[in-house]
């Protein structure tokens, strides 16, 4: 098991440097000038040398002719790819090229902020998702179980920008039950410890800020809950079908165990696969999708940060925003691959 | 005599009409209600947006009334509001409902054009992928794979060393390495022979960094290394699974992406508008395709049909269009049918971004971006709309699949 875990993250290692490559290419591809973006279009010429020398614009992208060809071997490497991957190496993530901002500082609110909204959502999705599926699949055609596949496959056409849209109109517009966005009311403040609210307003015993932030949390995590409650509401019910059909749970039954029993022991266990699977397939995707709930909502997280970082050239916050997304996809594609030998004692891995 | 019975036969029906798989499979999908509930609506759509395309005219440059600013619906035409606007009017005063019904043409095209797009790329990396993974390259293959080598590795020396004609020599060289190399074969790893890689290591020295030592000796070093380098890799009976790995670690690279961001970066790259759009979706979309691709082709390569088709010496093109092709469709239709319905969620998040159709071209995503702030004062109407259009045309597609996949996969039905 630890020899297939590191073998796992070194195998990683190809995948992450080529992501970096790609944001890296890409970035420098778009067209425009991130030091002539920051100072206008007027900005002296001197003034524009001097931020691409302070940003390091100024050197090659991958690597120097002509230092090699002066015998210059360390000059040679020192170009902004290899910068880049050297301040990596030091998880040195740099500061915004528009805010001079150090991006580790912001990165410290607001990637907490995502998480705590992705981690909600999924935890939503799971306890709404599973049961509604479970149930679909033991009361196979009844009116439940179309009512509820009705509604799941509702929720998988759903764009969830305007489900989000259609929340803020219907709750906190007309109803004006709930805030439209943000993440905590102005007059509200929680000693941030780990910077997820929530979390914070809990460990601090700060009631009233916890029904606020549950309140702020609200609409965004049923937008994004949509989507995966619905998916894995259906392929628990399609990985129960395919199990309850077995011989064992046949068994189970003659054996004149109860029906939650032969449900939850017998085929739930089995039917877990698949189930984990796309949970861990719809994780990345909250991740990845963050950029439009972050929009609609105005929740500050790094969704909407790296889009807007994106537009505005600002390739430091690109780049580290992307990478760190990515290295949370890849991470949880590993832990639910691990979680496999963990569900199904049959599965080893060497 | 057995003429006469045979006819008797038909006549008591008891020898039915020859059914093709497909037949039956259409058979099984128009008996389906979901399946036909989908196509009505895909219908419904795909008609509108076409006719009202091609005999409804509409010019958004010109369709601007102030006076018509975010009316709510109306359907009899009253002293305020003289005109009928079933889904009411936006901040310019436009139609919603015409703009709606005009935008499906731009949204369904976004949707049909990028998924083409990752089929097309996805499908043909997937399939080669998965053939070569368990088929021998051939003299060919091997050469497109060793001279790629060359023409790579060649392209960094050349530019290096500031010499263009290195280029041809490495892809000599790797040409080379497929006719002094070892006979590609089936299954069995050929083996490594030292004289040889010792041979051709020397070769890629010699054109990279002789070459190279007219700029500096520095240069020549790292040429020289570059040189050898391929050289060796060259001399390497390097098969099949080569290609598929490349092939499928990029595809590993493209699925590590945050998606939404990745196509958000390609639009920043190409710029906006709805061409580019497709371009960025179809992309994000081609690993899926080549995955569902490769595992499809590879299950089907084991199959024993494949193995009888080869021993009658049937060769790679005609295995591939009437053996294999045939049979990974049905799972490749029925995410093709899944992945329009979330192809068009995708340009309604561009749109809504504003990356996708340039404004006052209307697109349902570009619509929800335009009003959207007007959601606060009320107008909930050119929200609603455009909305409800995306969800209903993704919902008739889903519907769709999911008939599509009981059809074409009988196993399945319960």
């Amino acid at each position: 098991m630890t020899r297939y875990i590191i073998q796992r993250v070194l195998s990683l290692i190809p995948t992450i440097l080529g992501v970096t490559l790609t944001v890296f290419l890409l970035l420098r591809l778009i067209p425009g000038d991130p030091a002539v973006a920051m100072l206008g279009e007027h900005a002296a010429q001197e003034n524009v040398e001097r931020i691409r020398e302070q940003f390091g614009l100024n050197r090659p992208l991958f690597l120097d002719r002509e230092a090699l060809e002066q015998g210059d071997v360390a000059a040679f490497f020192d170009s902004q790819y290899i910068r880049y991957l050297g301040r990596l190496a030091r998880l040195d993530l740099g500061s915004s090229i528009h805010r001079r901002v150090a991006i580790a500082d912001e990165l410290r609110t607001r990637f907490p902020a995502t998480i705590e909204l992705a981690m909600l959502s999924m935890i939503v999705a799971i306890l709404i998702g599973i049961p509604v599926g479970i149930v679909s699949a033991a009361r196979r055609a009844s009116l439940l179980d179309s009512i509820s596949m009705v509604g799941a496959l509702i929720g998988v056409s759903m764009p969830i920008f305007w489900l989000g849209l259609m929340e803020i109109m219907l709750f906190a517009v007309i109803l004006q039950w709930l805030p439209s966005g943000g993440r905590l009311g102005h007059a509200m403040e929680v000693r941030s410890i780990t910077n997820m609210v929530v979390v914070d307003s809990l460990l601090t015993g700060n009631t009233e800020a916890l029904v606020d932030a549950l309140k702020h949390l609200a609409l965004p995590t049923i937008a994004l809950a949509t989507i995966p409650m619905a998916i894995i509401a259906r392929m628990t019910r399609s990985s129960m079908l395919e199990v309850l059909r077995a011989d064992y749970i046949r068994t189970a039954h003659a054996k004149g165990l109860r029906e939650t029993v032969v449900l939850f022991r017998h085929a739930l266990k089995n039917a877990f696969l698949p189930i984990i699977t796309i949970i861990g397939i719809q994780t990345s995707s909250l991740m990845a999708g963050a950029v439009l709930t972050e929009t609609i909502f105005s929740w500050p997280g790094i969704g909407k940060w790296v889009y807007d970082a994106i537009l505005g050239r600002d390739y430091p916050i690109v780049q580290s925003g992307t990478l760190l997304i990515t290295i949370v996809i890849v991470a949880v594609n590993l832990v639910v691959d691990l979680s496999y030998a963990f569900l199904d004692p049959r599965i080893h891995y060497e | 005599m057995l003429e006469s019975r045979e006819a008797e036969l038909k006549e008591s029906n008891m020898v039915g009409k020859g059914r093709s798989l497909w037949g039956d499979a259409w058979r099984r999908l128009i008996s389906s209600n979901t399946a036909r509930l989908g196509m009505a609506i895909v219908a419904i759509f795909v008609l509108s947006a076409v006719l009202a395309h091609f005999f409804w005219e509409y010019n958004p440059r010109t369709d601007l009334d102030y006076s018509l600013k975010l009316k709510p619906p109306t359907l009899i035409p009253n002293e305020e509001v003289p005109s009928v606007h079933p889904f009411g009017t936006d901040k310019l005063g436009r139609d919603v409902f015409r703009r709606v019904v005009h935008g499906g043409w731009n949204s369904l095209r976004v949707g049909f054009v990028s998924v083409g797009i990752s089929l097309v790329v996805g499908g043909v990396l997937g399939l080669l992928a998965g053939f070569y993974e368990s088929m021998a390259l051939g003299r060919v293959g091997q050469g497109i794979l060793l001279g790629g080598i060359g023409l790579a590795f060649g392209a960094v020396s050349a530019w290096l060393a500031g010499q263009v004609f290195q280029v041809p020599l490495f892809v000599l060289l790797s040409i080379a390495g497929v006719f002094y190399g070892t006979e590609p074969t089936r299954g069995r790893v050929p083996e490594v022979k030292p004289g040889r890689v010792l041979m051709f290591v020397a070769a890629g020295l010699l054109i990279s960094a002789v070459p190279a030592l007219l700029v500096s000796p520095y240069t020549a070093a790292a040429c020289g290394i570059l040189g050898a380098l391929t050289g060796g890799l060259v001399s390497l009976p390097l098969g099949g699974s080569v290609v598929s790995n490349v092939i499928m670690r990029i595809m590993d690279i493209i699925l590590a992406f945050p998606a939404y961001l990745l196509a958000i970066a390609i639009v920043a790259f190409l710029g906006p508008g709805l061409n580019k759009a497709m371009i960025a979706i179809g992309f994000v979309g081609i690993p899926v395709y080549a995955r569902l691709v490769r595992s499809a082709v590879l299950s089907v390569t084991q199959a024993d049909y494949v193995l009888a088709a080869q021993a009658v010496g049937v060769g790679y093109g005609r295995l591939l269009l009437r053996h294999i092709v045939p049979n990974t469709l049905s799972p490749v239709i029925v995410q093709l049918t899944m992945g329009l319905a979330s192809a068009i969620i995708w340009a309604g998040a561009l749109g809504f971004l504003g990356l996708g159709a340039i404004p006052p071209e209307p697109e349902w995503g570009a619509i929800l971006g335009d009003s959207y702030r007007f959601l606060t004062s009320g107008a909930w109407w050119a929200v609603l709309f455009p909305g409800l259009a995306i969800m209903l045309s993704v919902l008739g597609f889903n519907l769709l699949g999911d008939g599509l996949r009981d059809a074409l996969d009988p196993s399945l039905t319960r």
